[in-house]
């Protein structure tokens, strides 16, 4: 076969990228004879250049047709745009779609390639693999955290590659982290602190900079109380800078203006409820099994958290487990749930509500349960009394028959996990109601404490989680809105960009700590050059509560420096006797006394673990799962996740809540926004890598073919879509993923941010 | 003897309907959606030990109740793809006798209870594929297909699929492929088409002279059939020679009731020109060839399924391609090794690689610029892919090579000492 193989294959490993990585080439030097029978000049010869893609470039000669990637994408990440064409020896690959290779895995493709025809355009001819050194790393993009290793030759980062975590990314990682890191080494990234002189940022040095902004905190304080101080951390920063950055405000200067939430659409997320129920420890989305019921309320991980799809299909597709998708639209989960269910948009709380009462009208609540931890079930149960499920059905525009199935298989899984996204989270301003309903419906049917069992919230970012828990929150201080609105004196913003996230007034003070010179760092009065994840060490804690430990791969750039220094630097001017040599040092500190995160010290965060390493098709014939030892090479293990209480305090009781659902009367439902995301966005990240750029969509705005037959609004056309004091043009896609009246607009493109979803809009043809 | 299956060569305009009709045509049709169950049927059929006419030579009745009980929609396809070298049977039958070919899809189709018949006709006969459809409206028309067979509560639609000229969807499951608008390549079998087939579902998959036959069996029982050729083999079948022969053509005769000789010498008038006969590739280009210089015997045996096993090769669809003494047996396996390079779909590697490796080496020798190594490297090469490849087709391209190997080396060796082929100096 080895012979077969090779008797097309070109000989040119010395220039080929897989060469030292590539299994064909071990196989021939592990078993092939050293001459071959076949004469080089009969070799079949093909194209060496085909670009397949925006990102991968295709070398025909190369290919052993193996079909690996064209079953990744069919069978994996369930984009079928890859196939073959022609046949016999000139069986070729050929991307199926427009625009070509369209798939938001197809990096992937490269790692599984068997020989170097799937390559990297980024990376391709480079360098070669073995000069290329592997730091282990956490990805930075969204809130998964797929663990990476950054390939760093020569003080740059050559390429990223996934790094094998069964319980997080398996080996998979979406396109975005795998391309998007040009902003690391860009040109544009800050180098030394900037101080504005008159009308201008001057060059300053970091003495002058760090006393400058401690004597400004210091006098703000004393001439107008603490609380004019207000600090925006973005979610961005890792647990370490998140930590010093609240301990700074809380103890240093007495200030509880703090917030993280910049750029959200809004604020309420049910902070508290992953606190309370939170998914169990040992939760696998990657291996959930037909006892499990996954309900996706309000989420569209394709755009916002593409691993977590990729793994949602698979659980659904090789281990049976039931899937139900409830949103306000059609996103492409939904095309692999048993139930994909299409509600109201701003009536999430109704579906919820529906839900629950058919689970009690038909006695399925789990009555040992409620006896042993839930203190206020019957109180509960009055409150819901009027709203019976047709009521609820009625308002959410959800069949009744549907929600009283949906209930059904929800109380009587063995399981329940509830992933809830942005669109839920954030609906209808921050319905308190739909939160309480999570947490009611988790409640009533026992499905909290266990593995398997509870709430996952689906956060933006990749530390959002961390931000949460270190209280980066408006409790008992201003919200971001106020802080952007100029209601604090000094503003020191964190890794966050508030001035392009909507509108922004400029405080008397403005510090701002970034990599680049962002819309609000051009307000400041002081620029500190931070450094990127790339060049320190750190935690980021993911979606699911996993704390996990990134290590450093490049030299700081210029004279930037991480966040943590910065803060202890500011603080020691300000008197405090903080002592942090780095940034291990700190999370000792965490792991002492935070109760969430005790014990997670970086000794034990890199802790080897092994995992088992699931057995499935027929690759495997033992069918025994395989253990593979996470961080054999790296030195990183697979992370911890700190437990929710319901875990462990098994004994501690919780209170149902009850809130009366945001009034919706069914007549006002005319044209109303609902904001997804893409992916691709025109973020600071993202704007520093030139070969993604084809990627980022231009904005457009999806319209209910209903809809848009009353209007005259053909596909392709330009709309003009204006709401509250805004008006914006936009290229219409009219399709049967929206439901009549709403309008889908994706909120992170060109001139579409901080959009108010739920907000009444008016769509006309320009 | 009259023809059974090549009626058309007894009755004139067989093609029109209404002739058809006044030979008995439909008649078996007619008796068995009105007097027999489709179980019945099946039985009948077994019975009769009517094997498959593709080449394999598996029992059709047996095909037939491997379907699994209570799965539908179950499907019928008809597979017309006859692109064997040396095959010209099928395009015969459904130029000039399309009707006893429909008649045995409907009764086949409704002996498996299948509401949805497709004929793969291969995309080279577009003439053959305007007999059909002719013939599919006529009989419409006339209630024989369509909504409501005969008056009866039984349906058929048939669809004629144009195939776009791949070989390989000659095999069943490559053909499938091809018919639900996929690449025609080959499945992984197990799971058979009987259980997974079109669409994932419960499939039949017959040739089109196979499906000729069930109205025969039909019309005048499984006893009747059966009495006709061997126990073995039942039934008639039609020869297609071709090569240096006087009179190439079909000819029709019952399994073992003719030889080689009787073949090529009585049907066919003999070698062309009066030439020594040097060797005969008894299924078009997939049998390992036979010669009479290797071993006399061979000319005698009376052919049947079974039949050239003892000689190491096979009778297959039945396409008898007779090579004269002045032939290159380099140059001809040269061609066929070629036209299996050209016809293999890529899929399993050994054929892929191993069909341009043979083809490159042939080339080398047939120039006059091979080594005498090369003779044990081509054919080590299909040694090499023998029963490596999913479906036969890998297979059969070493044919060519091993066959002509075995009885021929000597050739060969001349091929490379001689620099150059002998019979073109």
């Amino acid at each position: 076969m080895l012979e077969f193989l090779l008797t097309s294959h070109p000989l040119d490993c010395p220039i080929c990228d897989k060469g030292g990585e590539c299994p064909l080439q071990n196989l021939t030097m592990a078993y092939g004879p050293g001459k071959s029978r076949f004469p080089v000049e009969s070799k079949f010869h093909n194209e060496k250049r085909v670009p397949l893609g925006d990102l991968i470039m295709l070398d025909r000669e190369r290919c052993i047709q193996c079909s690996r990637c064209v079953r990744l994408q069919d069978e994996i990440a369930d984009d079928h745009v890859l196939g073959f064409q022609a046949r016999g020896r000139g069986l070729e690959i050929v991307s199926l779609s427009d625009p070509p290779f369209d798939s938001k895995f197809s990096g992937n493709t490269i790692d599984i390639c068997p020989v170097g025809a799937l390559t990297s355009r980024d990376f391709r001819l480079s360098a070669r693999v073995w000069e290329v050194r592997d730091y282990p790393s956490v990805c930075a993009h969204c809130s998964v955290g797929c663990n990476i290793l950054i390939g760093e030759r020569d003080h740059d980062i050559k390429r990223i590659v996934p790094r094998e975590n069964e319980s997080v990314n398996e080996i998979f990682l979406c396109d975005k982290g795998r391309f998007v890191h040009h902003f690391a080494t860009a040109p544009e990234r800050l180098t030394t602190p900037l101080i504005r002189r008159g009308w201008k940022l001057e060059v300053g040095s970091w003495n002058e900079a760090l006393n400058l902004v401690a004597s400004k905190f210091a006098e703000t304080r004393t001439q107008h109380g603490a609380s004019a101080l207000g600090g925006l951390g973005g979610d961005r920063a890792s647990n370490e800078d998140l930590y010093l950055f609240q301990k700074l405000f809380r103890q240093v200067i007495g200030s509880n203006n703090l917030e993280h939430r910049v750029g959200w659409s809004a604020t309420n997320v049910g902070a508290d409820l992953v606190r309370l129920y939170g998914a169990g420890v040992g939760t696998n989305l990657g291996a959930l099994d037909k006892n499990v019921t996954v309900l996706v309320l309000g989420a569209d991980p394709e755009e916002e958290q593409p691993v977590i799809r990729l793994r949602l299909t698979k659980s659904v597709r090789w281990y049976g487990a039931n899937l139900i998708v409830a949103n306000g639209r059609v996103t492409k989960l939904a095309k692999h749930a048993k139930q994909s269910l299409v509600y109201k948009y701003g009536a999430e709380a109704y579906f919820l509500l529906g839900v629950i009462r058919a689970i009690v009208d038909e006695g399925l609540e789990n009555r040992d349960f409620i006896a042993a931890r839930v203190a206020n079930f019957e109180e509960f149960a009055k409150s819901l009394e009027p709203n019976t499920v047709e009521r609820c059905a009625e308002l959410c525009h959800v069949k009744p028959e549907k929600i009283r199935d949906a209930a059904r298989q929800i109380a009587q899984s063995p399981n329940l996990l509830i992933l809830s996204g942005r669109e839920a989270m954030f609906a209808q301003q921050n319905d308190p109601a739909v939160a309480s309903g999570i947490a009611a419906l988790l409640l009533i049917t026992g499905h909290v404490g266990r593995a398997n069992n509870g709430l996952i919230a689906l956060y933006p970012h990749n530390n959002s989680m961390g931000a949460l828990d270190f209280g980066l929150l408006s409790e008992g201080g201003l919200s971001v809105r106020e802080m952007a609105s100029g209601k604090v004196r000094a503003l020191y913003a964190m890794a966050c960009d508030p001035a392009a996230a909507g509108e922004f007034t400029k405080p008397a003070f403005l510090v701002v700590q970034d990599l680049f010179l962002t819309e609000t760092a051009k307000l400041a009065d002081v620029v500190l050059p931070a450094q990127s994840f790339a060049e320190r060490e750190g935690t980021f804690t993911n979606t699911e509560r996993r704390v996990q430990l990134f290590r450093a791969a490049l030299k700081p750039i210029g004279e930037s420096k991480p966040d943590w220094w910065i803060i202890a630097e500011i603080a020691k001017r300000l008197g405090a006797e903080w002592k942090y040599g780095r940034s291990s040092e700190i999370m000792e500190e965490i792991a002492a006394t935070a109760p969430r995160y005790a014990g997670m010290t970086y000794a034990a965060l890199a802790e080897n673990v092994k995992m088992p390493r699931p057995a499935y098709g027929q690759g495997n014939p033992s069918d025994q799962p395989t253990e593979i030892a996470m961080g054999e090479l790296e030195n990183v293990s697979s992370g911890k996740a700190w437990r929710s209480v319901a875990e462990s305090e098994p004994n501690a009781k919780f209170e149902l809540v009850w809130n009366e659902p945001g009034q919706q009367s069914p007549e006002d439902s005319r044209q109303y926004l609902a904001v997804a995301r893409s992916l691709y966005d025109r973020g600071t990240l993202m704007s520093q890598t030139q070969i993604v750029r084809p990627r980022v969509p231009k904005p457009w705005v999806e319209i209910n073919s209903q809809d848009a037959e009353q209007l005259g609004i053909e596909n392709g056309a330009r709309v003009r879509v204006s709401f509250d004091s805004r008006v914006i043009e936009l290229t219409a896609r009219v399709d049967g993923h929206v439901p009549p009246d709403a309008v889908l607009i994706p909120s992170n493109l060109d001139g579409t941010a901080a959009l108010p979803l739920g907000a009444r809009v008016k769509v006309e043809k320009v | 003897m009259e023809h059974l299956i090549l009626r058309d060569l007894d009755i004139p305009n067989l093609q029109d309907i209404s002739v058809y009709e006044q030979h008995g045509g439909y008649d078996a049709l007619r008796k068995a959606v009105k007097e027999m169950t489709p179980d019945q049927v099946t039985d009948v059929v077994k019975a009769s030990g009517l094997r498959g006419r593709g080449g394999a030579g598996f029992p059709a009745g047996v095909k037939w109740s491997f379907l699994p009980k209570g799965v539908f929609p179950r499907y019928l396809v008809a597979n017309a793809d006859e692109s064997e070298p040396g095959t010209f049977k099928d395009r015969q039958i459904m130029e000039r006798n399309p009707h006893q070919f429909v008649e045995g899809i409907a009764i086949a189709s409704y002996a498996i209870q299948c509401h949805n018949a497709f004929i793969y006709i291969r995309g080279e006969f577009p003439y053959a594929a305007q007999c059909l459809e002719k013939a599919l409206a006529d009989a419409e028309q006339r209630g024989y297909v369509g909504k409501n067979v005969l008056g009866s509560d039984y349906s058929l639609t048939i669809t004629v699929h144009r195939g776009a000229g791949a070989y390989i969807c000659g095999e069943e499951t490559a053909l499938l492929e091809s018919l639900e608008g996929k690449l025609g390549q080959p499945r992984v079998k197990p799971p058979f088409p009987a259980s997974v087939g079109l669409y994932n579902k419960p499939t039949v998959i017959n040739n089109v002279e196979t499906l000729c036959n069930v109205p025969v069996i039909i019309e005048r029982g499984a006893e009747w059939y059966a009495k006709i050729g061997t126990p073995k083999s039942t039934g008639p079948k039609v020869f297609c020679l071709s090569g240096h022969v006087n009179r190439p053509g079909n000819y029709e005769a019952p399994f073992g009731s003719i030889s080689f000789r009787d073949l090529i010498y009585d049907f066919g008038g003999g070698i062309r020109g009066g030439k020594k006969l040097k060797a005969i590739l008894p299924a078009g280009a997939s049998g390992p060839m036979l010669s009479p210089l290797a071993n006399p015997a061979v000319m005698d045996v009376k052919l049947d399924f079974e039949a050239l096993a003892p000689f190491g090769s096979l009778l297959g669809s039945a396409s008898v391609i007779v090579l004269d003494e002045d032939t290159c047996v380099v140059w001809a396996a040269k061609k066929m090794v070629r036209f299996f390079e050209h016809e293999s779909c890529g899929k399993c590697t050994p054929c892929r690689e191993g069909t341009y490796w043979m083809s490159r080496v042939l080339e080398r020798i047939d120039a006059g610029i091979g080594t005498l190594g090369d003779v044990d490297l081509v054919a080590g090469v299909a040694t090499q892919m023998q029963g490596r490849t999913l479906c036969p087709l890998g297979d059969f391209s070493t044919s060519p090579v091993l066959g002509s190997v075995k009885i021929f080396r000597e050739e060969y060796e001349r091929h490379i000492k001689e620099r150059g082929c002998w019979a073109r100096k």
